[in-house]
């Protein structure tokens, strides 16, 4: 019998090796351990076996069986995973075929840096307003001590709905508008539509702008200085000399025009910056008194600045963009590459 | 305002090279926008000597050159006669670039070599002299530059001047800055002048009716003059700074109001009636003819110079046709005088006559100045067209103008400045641009005496600009600000459109920003009818063109406009939006109402092209999910779309209105044809605009969280058989309204008319979700909910279950 069931456990274990595939592997199981299967055989005649014999007999077919068991399963794994290898062997796509992408939009360049002057000045403490476009004179002009029949209005080409009422022309009214309204200590940013009488390739009719301020006690022309060159660093990246020098605008004073280094050139001078290496960016000056008056400030004790800005020079700047023009054709392919 | 370096260098004696000087004029307040070097180009234009010169073998007007160029005796064959051997001469040399981009090479006349060009006056741009060649003075330096030799060299520096500073209108004015920088001495001229015996007084008559609009009117007379054109200098000088050279007498005028700033004017004395000069305003209605030839009606704000008959010259802007200096004149009255500015400057735009007089009287004149720069210029006219200058001037001064004095605190300077200047040194920057400092009562205290060049200075704050500007705004410390921060979120209302804006591109929208003005018939190619409150359009005045001559009042025809340009640029598949204000005018009309609207367009297919995937359209119903979606991301849910045919520029079958809570948000819908035609563009377009004022007023709301339920969800699902007139929204009201038991959410999977289905009906199937929050429902609890809900529908739609 021990003889038998040794036969029996090599003929066996053969024949799971060479089963080729699943089902010649449960077909190999069938002949072994079915209700025919030479194992089940053998334990059927157990029962034939003499009481002492038995135990002996059924321990080795009990082993035999689990050796059995034992290697079905690791052929059957083996043959699982050759199946596997098989079918992604077969399996095979173009992954540089491009990807299916839904639609995609992108906000105007002009949006995206307004957005981020928004958010520069808003984490210096500076909050959001706004004003309406169409602005009284005394708000765009005369409050910020821009008199009638004086010539500082010829700075500013102007569009007029009526002799009192103006399309603004900068968004310094919201200085004013917000002044009106609330008392220092104040930190304003007011980005905004504004419209001069001028059209050629460096000038639109309609441009954007950003205004801002701070009026409190005691600010200093070094505040000015300091805000304005954490914002230019932030904007452009650390390591563009900034400059200060003199200007005119009539609600400051005194005022400024602030030069960032070329940041196409880095300085050498370039087209962009007319060979000088400098790119003018910013008007601001310290808040002229004369503005205090008119919103009924008082100018000895609070002192201020207010600073302005071309949105689309910066986008132009930033994005390397050439054209003025592009800015209001909406092609596109321009917008779709924000 | 041009001026020139060596001009510059007449009245102050600084050491800067021009690109120095032009750096340190910017960063002292006037920005230098060009440094142009006059003559530079010429620099291959030497100084040379004719060794011999022969007559050309093979042609009688052309002389063989041997010229000596230092290096070296080159040939240069030349056709003028005045030249002999040892004279000195400009020589061309093959590569110069004269003007008129005149290129010189190497070159054989005739069978003779010759390498340049020997240069006549004109041919170097110095004069009309083109007889002959230009012989140059003997002792020049063979080889050295003839321009530089000649001392003709110079720089042209423009200065974009602010309006506050109509001190730098003069070569003067920049030289006093020049002068305070380079802690040098300036030099102003002292006219002297040789006067004839005749007294002025005699000839004549000087009276101001209008003392305000003119407090101060000089004149002086000059006798005998012959009228001709001006020397070489003087052009050369008058052109340098932008100007044309007209006479002996006129250019005079010009080159003293550059040197000095000061305008002046010449009378032709015989034309002046009564030999008498009345200042005052004119009629009303008066009509004038100044020299450009241009005729004027003028009003009686109009300040007038006068002779004792008639107008002669809209005072400090022009003068008259009939006295204007020519050819003939052999006197004339030279005024100097200052007007108001803003008188000046009312009838300079009246007229549009803006000049380099009224340039400077607007901005306001030295009224100190006029005694120098009449002197300066009658001595000048004198010496260029050989007449007597009278004995004498008019001086005509009834309202004197006082100096401004200012008490200038040291310490508030100091404090809005941050720097660390001391009382002395501050008075040593105001002294050095010309103002007159004292010390004060105290020490924080100076007394400023303002000279009448600075009308710009009259407060305290303007002498800190002084302080700050003078000593350098770079030395300023860069500080931060300190003190309190109120810093608040941003307003609902920015923050509203920051949302909006991304939910929309999110959506796969681009932004577009259009003009916020248009032409007035805009409105015309999207048929708005008479009655419709759109057409009340706020218009400009001063449009630039009648293309951009009214505020729009809907984004719609630029948007459409924007497509129809995208489609020309062979860009089809469009998803565009714009978030602009919108302005409507008031019934009254000095009101406007700025309203927010976000309005957006569709057309083109779903998906951008690929490889795997076949086109589709883009319908209504992508573009309302948009629409959906957005007002989600904002809170507004369970809007109701009604149908609407009221919108003209709408196909009246596939538009609805937006209501929310009995609130109009916006329309949406496809493009009406024949509006698509009006704007050229051939494919289906539709579109939506929304009312982002009214979204505001709704917003606010957040989400609110539901609980969730661990149990699973029950679908049923049923085939509706209904009239094709009912609409979907109608099923879903009834399902939302019967609120039957265990009913979580249901949704449309199919809408389907065709075969099997009865003509003048439609099958639109509805699956229904189910589920309670605490159990799982039995099959039995569900079909009770779900019989009720499908019994109700039928009932009330006269629907059957297909």
């Amino acid at each position: 019998m021990k003889e038998r069931l040794q036969q029996l456990q090599e003929e066996a274990l053969s024949e799971l090796r060479q089963a080729q595939d699943l089902k010649e592997l449960q077909d190999v199981r069938v002949q072994v351990l079915g209700k025919k299967g030479s194992l089940t055989e053998v334990m059927k005649g157990m029962r034939d076996l003499s009481s002492d014999q038995r135990p002996l007999i059924g321990s080795l077919v009990n082993t035999l069986k689990n050796l059995f068991e034992d290697s079905f399963a690791s052929r059957q794994l083996e043959l699982q995973q050759q199946d596997i290898a098989a079918k992604l062997a077969s399996e095979k796509i173009d992954v540089t075929l491009p990807g299916r992408r839904a639609m995609s939009g992108s906000l105007h360049p002009v949006t995206l840096v307004t957005d981020e002057v928004n958010e520069i000045f808003s984490r210096l403490g500076f909050a959001v307003a706004e004003g309406p476009e169409i602005e009284q004179d005394f708000y765009n002009f005369e409050a910020l001590n821009i008199p009638k029949d004086h010539p500082a209005r010829d700075m500013q080409d102007t569009f007029y709905i009526s002799d009192d009422r103006v399309l603004r022309t900068h968004t310094s009214p919201v200085q004013i508008r917000t002044m009106l309204k609330h008392e220092p200590p104040i930190r304003i940013i007011a980005p905004g539509t504004v419209y001069r009488r001028d059209s050629d390739i460096t000038h639109s009719p309609m441009f954007h702008q950003v205004e801002g301020f701070l009026v409190d006690e005691k600010v200093t022309f070094g505040d000015l200085k300091g805000i304005l060159t954490h914002f230019l660093n932030e904007f452009f990246g650390d390591g563009h000399a900034v400059r200060f020098r003199p200007s005119f605008f009539p609600f400051t004073e005194p005022s400024a025009e602030v030069d960032i280094e070329c940041v196409i050139c880095g300085g050498d001078g370039c087209r962009v910056c007319g060979k000088t290496g400098w790119l003018e960016i910013l008007g601001c000056g310290m808040i002229d008194p004369a503005v205090f008056d008119s919103v009924n400030y008082d100018a000895d004790k609070f002192s201020g600045f207010a600073f302005g800005m071309g949105l689309e020079r910066m986008a132009m700047l930033k994005y390397g963009v050439n054209d003025l023009r592009l800015f209001f054709e909406n092609d596109l392919r321009f917008l779709k590459q924000f | 305002m041009i001026v020139t370096y060596n001009w510059l260098k007449e009245f102050v004696d600084f050491q800067y090279s021009p690109q120095e000087l032009c750096d340190r004029l910017t960063m002292v307040g006037l920005e230098v926008d060009a440094l142009e070097e006059i003559g530079g180009e010429l620099d291959s234009v030497i100084v040379a000597k004719l060794e011999s010169v022969e007559p050309h073998p093979d042609a009688d007007r052309l002389t063989v050159c041997q010229v000596n160029n230092g290096n070296e005796v080159v040939q240069v064959v030349c056709g003028a006669r005045n030249h002999k051997a040892g004279d000195l001469i400009a020589l061309a040399q093959p590569g110069s670039v004269l003007p008129g981009n005149f290129k010189i090479k190497k070159s054989k006349i005739r069978g003779q070599v010759s390498l340049g060009m020997l240069c006549s006056e004109k041919e170097l741009g110095l004069s009309d002299e083109a007889d002959g060649i230009l012989i140059l003075p003997q002792g020049l330096t063979i080889g050295e530059p003839a321009f530089a030799a000649l001392d003709l060299k110079d720089f042209q520096i423009e200065i974009g001047l602010t309006p506050n500073r109509p001190d730098c209108l003069s070569i003067v004015g920049v030289a006093r800055e020049v002068a305070a920088l380079s802690g040098k001495e300036l030099k102003l001229p002292v006219p002297k002048i040789s006067e004839a015996d005749i007294s002025i007084d005699n000839r004549a008559a000087v009276s101001i009716e209008n003392s305000e609009g003119c407090p101060r009117y000089a004149a002086r007379m000059i006798e005998n003059i012959k009228i001709g054109p001006s020397p070489d200098w003087m052009v050369r000088r008058l052109e340098a700074v932008g100007m044309r050279s007209i006479n002996n007498v006129v250019d005079v005028t010009n080159y003293v109001m550059m040197e000095l700033g000061h305008p002046l004017h010449a009378f032709d004395y015989t034309f002046l009636h009564n030999h008498q000069i009345v200042v005052k305003s004119a009629q009303q209605g008066e009509k004038f003819t100044t020299l450009d030839n241009q005729g004027h009606s003028l009003t009686s704000e109009d300040l007038m110079i006068c002779d004792g008959e008639k107008a002669v010259a809209i005072a400090g802007v022009m003068g008259g046709l009939a006295s204007e200096v020519k050819e003939t004149t052999q006197t004339v009255l030279l005024e100097a005088a200052y007007f108001k500015p803003t008188s000046i400057r009312r009838t300079s735009k009246r007229y549009g006559l803006h000049t380099e007089s009224s340039h400077r009287f607007e901005r306001g004149a030295d009224i100190d100045m006029i005694p120098t720069a009449l002197d300066r210029a009658a001595s000048l006219i004198a010496k260029l067209s050989g007449g007597q200058v009278l004995a004498g001037s008019i001086d005509c001064y009834p309202r004197k103008l006082d100096n401004v004095s200012i008490e200038f605190s040291v310490n508030k300077a100091k404090a809005l400045l941050d720097i660390p200047l001391e009382r002395d040194e501050m008075k040593v920057l105001l002294e050095s641009i010309g103002l007159g400092v004292l010390a004060g009562q105290d020490l924080d205290t100076l007394q400023v005496k303002v000279p009448s060049f600075r009308p710009d200075i009259e407060r305290e704050v303007d002498l800190i600009e002084e302080i700050a500007r003078l000593y350098g705004y770079d030395k300023i410390p860069v500080t931060m600000p300190t003190g309190t921060v109120d810093a608040k979120l941003p307003p609902l209302r920015q923050l509203m459109q920051k949302t909006l804006r991304q939910a929309i591109v999110a959506s796969g929208f681009s932004e577009a920003m259009n003009y916020s003005f248009v032409a007035s018939d805009s409105l015309d190619k999207i048929k708005i009818k008479s009655d419709d409150s759109r057409l009340f359009q706020v218009k400009i005045l001063n449009p630039l063109s009648e293309d951009q001559s009214v505020m729009r009042t809907s984004l719609v025809p630029s948007l459409l406009e924007t497509v129809s340009r995208n489609l020309n640029y062979r860009s089809t598949d469009l998803s565009l939006f714009e978030l602009r204000p919108t302005f409507l005018s008031q019934v009254d009309s000095t009101q406007c109402i700025e309203e927010l609207s976000l309005t957006a367009v569709m057309s083109g297919q779903r998906e951008p092209e690929g490889w795997s995937q076949s086109p589709v359209a883009v319908d209504f119903y992508d573009l309302k999910g948009v629409v959906e979606e957005i007002l989600a991301k904002v809170n507004i849910l369970n809007i109701s779309f009604q149908p609407d045919a009221s919108q003209p520029y709408m196909h009246p079958g596939k538009s609805c209105q937006l209501i929310y809570d009995k609130q109009l948000l916006g329309c949406l819908g496809e493009v009406h044809p024949e509006v698509l035609s009006n704007f050229d563009i051939d494919q289906t377009v539709y579109l939506f605009e929304l009312n982002v004022e009214n979204i505001i007023k709704l917003s606010g709301n957040h989400a609110q969280f539901e609980a969730l339920s661990r149990f699973p969800d029950v679908k049923r699902d049923t085939a509706l058989l209904l009239d094709e007139s009912i609409s979907a929204a109608q099923v879903m009201h009834i399902v939302n309204k019967s609120k039957v038991k265990f009913f979580e959410s249901a949704t449309f999977f199919d809408l389907y008319t065709g075969k099997g289905v009865p003509s003048g009906k439609k099958s639109l199937a509805i699956r229904v979700c189910y589920r309670d929050l605490d159990k799982t429902l039995t099959e039995a609890e569900v079909s009770k909910s779900h019989d009720k809900l499908i019994r109700s529908l039928c009932h009330q739609l006269e629907a059957e279950i297909r």
